[in-house]
């Protein structure tokens, strides 16, 4: 469970964020919704423990989360980001290997057999069983998000935090990220995922939460939060429904975990 | 068997380069004098007081340099770092050299060196400080503006000594050369090198995390802070150990890591004891050359490793590209 008592988050010496009030249950899935530059990113970090809280708590299953040294944090929260960082070269498996850092002590230089569970578990679930050998720095953009996405799940942590895990991925791959990321709430595992395609949030998340103008403006079921006064305030823009391409309820449905076909995108 | 290969390849080096030198001796005698470390007389004298511990002094200035490039590339995540970045060899040239010119006697000066090199870590290290950790890029900035500082003040030293003996003893230093060190200067580094080869040691694990960029290894539950300032703290002791026993020695530092990757991958804890073992070879195989080439005098190592390692360099670079 994590839970967000009055937070405020500064960025460059001013408040960025503030007032954030928010509890997310054990098992739920969160989406995170906002323009850019909303803050999801910030909030997501500081949850993560990445980015100074300046007023207020994060507790992470009632466990301040100021007081979590950084190895008891990577045993419970893996946070997700795709922003590009490279110098070497390294094999996939490599990669999401370093997932298990909070597993060892400094001195233990040698894998533990369920390492290796771990980091073929992990690269299974984003079904990449057949890259656990190739070169990091030959992969597509896509294949890289999934690796680091494997990389969180190699932590075997009870909460994920994803930031923008379908972003440079093409519609198909990135529903079935989503509908992974949907089973792995149902195993009891907590995602708090910041997106930016209003229909995924729809789709695959419990509640979702709206930033805009600095503040929390609602976390709620999909259908009290995307509502078009609330959505104008967040993005500044108006939203017309088109019901002639596709029925509206394509909005709120969620499909199948595993469906053949993933609800296209009805909001424009 | 290549961990097998990288064991044997320092011990090899270590035995070529015992039998060169300004004398030629015959392999035998060598070992004959080796097998028997209590027997006296010139032959003796030539392999146990001048050739073993110049040895073991290549060997240990060579590993070192090594494993500092390698820790201080990893923790900057910058592969053209090399050990003098952190401004260490530059104050320790400095400090020797304002000792020789102010006639401080031969047998302080390594001393004064290693100090000034630590104590330049410690500024460096204070004016890349930001919040808890260190940043990369103001250590970089810092490093390179101190050392172009101390480079200034070595230069006025030459200036002021230019009618005295004692600028071709700062030449000397500057060079890089392991000319006339024995056990005692070994005995006064080697314990600080290898405390800093066992902090390096330490953050093999750090290293790797680090290869995924400095906020997935924060996620992945690494002290960033903590691990910057071990990793600083083996680097300055590794250079400044190495710059005491035998002044500037370049290259190693730099191009050993790179040597290192190319043959085992960029896993830590296999990257930084190759480093060690070819960095050690390279400077024992180097200095053997500069005690024979110009024999009975000698090349200074770092103007040999300059003229080899820099066209290598340059190959193994561009050709990476």
């Amino acid at each position: 469970m994590i839970e967000l008592r009055d937070v405020t988050l500064d960025v460059g010496g001013r408040p960025f964020l503030r007032d954030i009030e928010a509890r997310v249950a054990t098992g739920e899935f969160v989406a995170l919704l906002g323009r850019n530059g909303a803050g999801k990113t910030t909030l997501l970090r500081a949850i993560a423990g990445l980015h100074r809280v300046g007023c207020g708590a994060i507790a992470i299953d009632g466990t301040p989360a100021a007081q979590l040294r950084a190895l008891e944090r990577a045993k419970r929260i893996a946070f997700v980001t795709g922003d590009e960082v490279f110098l070497e070269s390294l094999l996939v498996r490599d990669v999401v290997s370093i997932g298990r850092f909070a597993h060892h002590r400094w001195w233990q230089w040698n894998a533990a057999p369920h390492d290796e569970d771990a980091v073929a578990g992990a690269l299974a679930a984003v079904r990449l069983e057949a890259f656990a050998g190739r070169l990091f720095s030959t992969l597509s953009a896509g294949e890289r998000q999934r690796v680091w996405i494997a990389l969180g799940l190699a932590q075997e942590t009870p909460i994920l935090l994803l930031d923008e895990p379908t972003s440079h991925l093409d519609v198909g791959v990135a529903h079935e990220i989503l509908a992974l990321l949907r089973r792995l709430t149902r195993s009891g595992k907590t995602v708090v995922c910041a997106l930016h395609d209003i229909n995924e949030a729809a789709s695959y998340a419990d509640r979702i939460a709206l930033l805009g103008d600095g503040a929390l403006l609602a976390l709620d079921s999909p259908d009290a939060v995307l509502t078009e006064p609330l959505l104008q305030r967040a993005y500044g823009i108006a939203f017309v429904q088109r019901p002639a391409l596709l029925p509206a309820s394509v909005l709120v449905e969620r499909p199948h975990v595993g469906a053949q076909h993933p609800p296209n995108d009805a909001l424009h | 068997m290549r961990a097998v290969a990288l064991a044997l390849l320092p011990l090899a080096a270590a035995v070529l380069s015992l039998f060169v030198g300004a004398t030629s001796l015959s392999p035998a005698a060598v070992a004959s004098a080796l097998l028997h470390p209590h027997e006296t007389g010139v032959l003796h004298t030539i392999v146990w007081q001048l050739r073993l511990p110049r040895v073991c002094i290549a060997a240990t200035v060579g590993a070192s340099l090594a494993l500092c490039g390698a820790v201080l590339q990893g923790m900057l995540r910058n592969p053209l770092v090399d050990p003098y970045l952190t401004g260490v060899s530059a104050a320790a040239a400095a400090a020797i050299a304002i000792a020789i010119v102010a006639g401080v006697s031969a047998a302080a000066t390594p001393g004064i060196g290693f100090v000034a090199g630590l104590a330049a870590a410690v500024l460096v290290a204070a004016l890349a400080r930001r919040g808890g950790g260190i940043d990369s890029n103001r250590l970089i900035l810092a490093g390179v503006s101190l050392s172009t500082l101390f480079a200034a003040i070595v230069t006025l030293a030459l200036v002021r000594a230019q009618s005295s003996q004692y600028a071709s003893t700062v030449v000397a230093w500057l060079a890089g050369s392991m000319a006339g060190r024995g056990w005692p200067e070994l005995a006064t580094a080697a314990p600080y090198a290898a405390l800093g080869a066992v902090l390096a040691f330490a953050t093999a694990a750090p290293l790797n995390a680090l290869r995924i960029g400095e906020l997935r290894a924060r996620s992945v539950g690494l002290n960033v802070d903590r691990a910057q300032w071990i990793m600083l703290a083996a680097s300055s002791l590794l250079a400044a150990s190495s710059v005491v026993l035998a002044g500037l020695v370049g290259f190693i530092g730099l191009i050993v890591p790179h040597i290192g990757r190319r043959i085992v991958g960029s896993d830590a804890r296999v990257l930084l004891p190759a480093c060690a073992s070819i960095g050690a070879a390279l400077c024992m195989v180097a200095d053997a050359v500069c005690r024979r080439i110009v024999a009975p005098a000698e090349l200074p190592i770092g103007v040999l490793l300059a003229f080899i390692g820099v066209p290598a360099f340059l190959y193994l670079y561009l050709r990476i590209r």
